[in-house]
């Protein structure tokens, strides 16, 4: 038990402290600092650009959960049988999983450049599209280039999740199940997703989190633009720390973010408690 | 042993042994350089390692993360011993008190009193120096001569005015659907203060206020200069994908060829002659409004010496070196690369292209602001400045997008 304490300790509790700390001051990057109370918290209540930022990483979120869920559930049925072709299948969905975040946002920022990018090309050469798309011209348009590219990158680490958890299923629950005559998708929807429910939650739980800190892919895709519309909550941290080298209202806001995110997180589980004691 | 023998061995010996002795005297310092000025910088790092028995190790940090490493590596007591950055962000750092002061050891150099004045005052804080040119920069603007021909312009003639790279533009466009008249990286925040500030500040506007009492964006250069812009966009002159390069393409479309005119840097210059060695083009100054009006960014990266460097005496060494006519010359101007002393311009290197000659003199018209929070105000990507951009170019709302960047300007200088 001590070590374990000892390492959050100093892992956590102390940078926490001090990060608080330094939401009280006006410190700067350059240097310098005075004790400001609450005045930078007073400053987030009124910065529009943080608000709009926040908005767009809960948009964000709620729409890229689902999709990272379902086409990663989705995956993992289609490849949860040891066979040599299915594991090849999960190996080849995993292997994005382990490129770099930076590296994976460069790579699809040049697949969507309008005039040298494949996806646009391919799109032209299927009829798609008559002429090339300037993907990042538009917030839309950005916003789903970034989400297409996380969920090629991302997806595979939800389906090994996922089929982790349905092999956990004792094998004589289906087996019984297939006797009774139980169709597939019966044996999905009745048997394995209410018994995968806790690592849904799970699986849930990071990709939203990891939505709601999401800051790489957009900083190399979209440098928050067209016109700041696609700044994250991060980002906006990020561009008033280490750009306005506001380091005490960086601070400031890292808390905001980080108890935002807590409640949403605590909210999420209790609702699915909730729902589990049903 | 005989008597000669043992004397032969001693005197090898010692002849080793002092060998030896310099070899362990000899230190090596740590350089830090930004992505874009890495090129110049290698080209004086690795003649100073070729003739110094000290070396530098350079490092190269991407532009964006250069003043945040910076700042935080002075604030962490883990510094290089020379730095070489981009000169705007000078007046923070001097403020700040992160770079050692070289008053003594530049005002005592020769060489110093001959370097260009915008690199002197961008250096100066309070009556003291801080740093030097190091690898100078300056915007100037390129014209495809072979497009010029094709539109029937003379390819020899370039724009004089911002109304008239309108008029070529619109000339070059009708050659087809693919090419365009003019080019301008829309989402880059750097690039447009670097070439198309100068166009407002030669129609008379000054861009940036120095403090919170001072006035942006001033002169009616900057309204006129945007109107031309805004028309130029909503013409087709320029490729749409421009709205959305955040400088990743600055230049990488005027080497296919199929743009007609464009600003940008003098280091241009030798990119195409590398890149794209048939292609026939032109440098001229940036223009204003009205003919005979002309300006330029006088850019580049200075050095100095990080508070905290453990070779403090060899960085100066260095600093002075760099601005001797060797490192000057064989060092800069030998790979196409402008002096900071305008005086050595006229050099056997630059002789052979005139272009060259003429962006080294775009040192002597250019303009570079002494102002705080520059990354703010200009670089930041929801800058004031980038946002009056855009919101004039590509929304139309060119007075709008002056008002409020005008009220964020000043709010920020006044912080």
């Amino acid at each position: 038990m001590a070590p374990a304490l000892i390492f959050v300790g100093v892992f956590v509790l102390i940078p926490l402290g001090q990060l608080i700390a330094m939401s009280m001051t006006d410190r700067s990057l350059l240097g310098g600092g005075r004790f400001v109370g609450f005045g930078n918290y007073v400053r987030i209540w009124n910065d529009a650009g943080f608000w709009r930022a926040l908005l767009f990483t809960v948009k964000y979120t709620i729409v890229l959960t689902p999709i990272l869920m379902i086409l990663g559930f989705g995956l993992a049925l289609l490849t949860v049988d040891n066979t040599p072709l299915k594991r090849l299948t999960r190996t080849v969905a995993f292997l994005p999983v382990v490129i770099g975040l930076s590296s994976s946002s460069l790579l699809w920022f040049w697949l969507f450049d309008e005039q040298v990018g494949l996806i646009n090309k391919l799109l032209t050469d299927l009829r798609v599209i008559a002429q090339p798309i300037v993907w990042f011209v538009s917030a839309d348009l950005a916003f789903w280039a970034v989400v297409i590219s996380i969920t090629w990158k991302v997806v595979g680490f939800g389906m090994v999740l996922f089929i982790a958890g349905i092999q956990s299923i004792n094998p004589e629950i289906m087996e019984a199940a297939v006797v009774d005559g139980a169709r597939y998708w019966a044996r999905v929807s009745r048997i394995i997703l209410p018994l995968s429910r806790r690592i849904i939650l799970l699986t849930t739980l990071i990709s939203a989190i990891g939505s709601m800190l999401a800051f790489d892919q957009f900083y190399i895709m979209t440098s928050g633009g067209p016109r700041g519309q696609t700044f994250t909550a991060v980002y906006w941290i990020y561009q008033n720390s280490f750009v306005s080298f506001k380091l005490g209202y960086g601070a400031a806001l890292s808390i905001v973010l980080t108890l935002i995110i807590l409640a949403f997180s605590t909210l999420q589980i209790a609702l699915t408690a909730r729902s589990e004691a049903k | 042993m005989t008597t000669r023998t043992l004397r032969a061995a001693l005197a090898a010996s010692l002849i080793a042994s002092t060998a030896v002795a310099a070899t362990a005297r000899a230190d090596t310092m740590t350089m830090w350089v930004r992505a874009s000025g890495t090129n110049a910088a290698s080209t004086l790092v690795n003649l100073w390692n070729s003739t110094h028995s000290d070396k530098i190790e350079l490092t190269t940090i991407p532009d964006n993360q250069m003043v945040t490493k910076l700042a935080t590596g002075v604030q962490a007591g883990e510094v290089p011993d020379l730095v070489s950055f981009d000169l705007i962000y000078m007046p923070d750092f001097m403020k700040a008190g992160f770079l050692a002061d070289l008053t003594a050891d530049l005002k005592a150099d020769p060489n110093f009193a001959s370097v260009a004045k915008a690199y002197v005052d961008i250096a100066t804080y309070e009556g003291k120096l801080y740093g030097a040119g190091f690898t100078p920069d300056v915007s100037i603007l390129v014209w495809n001569k072979d497009l010029f021909k094709k539109a029937g312009l003379d390819p020899d003639k370039p724009p004089r005015s911002v109304p008239e790279i309108h008029e070529d533009a619109k000339k070059i466009h009708a050659l087809g659907a693919d090419t365009y008249g003019f080019y301008f990286s829309g989402s880059c925040p750097g690039c447009n203060i670097f070439t198309t500030s100068p166009m407002m500040v030669a129609s008379g506007s000054k861009i940036l206020p120095a403090n919170g009492n001072d006035d942006a964006l001033t002169g009616d250069g900057v309204k006129d200069v945007l109107e031309q812009f805004k028309e130029m966009w909503s013409e087709g002159l320029v490729p749409k994908s421009a709205q959305a390069d955040n400088g990743s393409n600055f230049v990488a479309l005027f080497k296919t060829g199929k743009i007609g005119i464009q600003g940008c840097g003098g280091f241009l210059i030798s990119d195409l002659k590398r890149d794209v060695p048939g292609m026939n083009f032109g440098v001229t100054f940036l223009p204003g409004m009205k003919d005979g009006e002309v300006s330029s960014f006088v850019g580049g990266d200075v050095v100095a010496i990080p508070v905290g460097s453990k070779h403090v005496p060899l960085a100066k060494a260095f600093i002075a070196w760099e601005l001797t006519d060797e490192a000057q010359l064989d060092g800069l101007a030998k790979n196409d690369i402008l002096p900071s002393r305008p005086a050595l311009a006229d050099n056997k290197y630059f002789a052979a292209d005139p272009r060259i000659v003429t962006t080294a003199k775009a040192l002597g018209v250019g303009y570079v602001p002494w102002v705080y929070h520059f990354a703010d105000m200009v670089n930041s990507d929801s800058s004031p400045w980038i946002n009056m951009l855009q919101r004039a170019i590509f929304d139309g709302d060119v007075d709008g997008a002056i008002k409020e960047a005008r009220e964020k300007m000043k709010a920020i200088a006044a912080e």
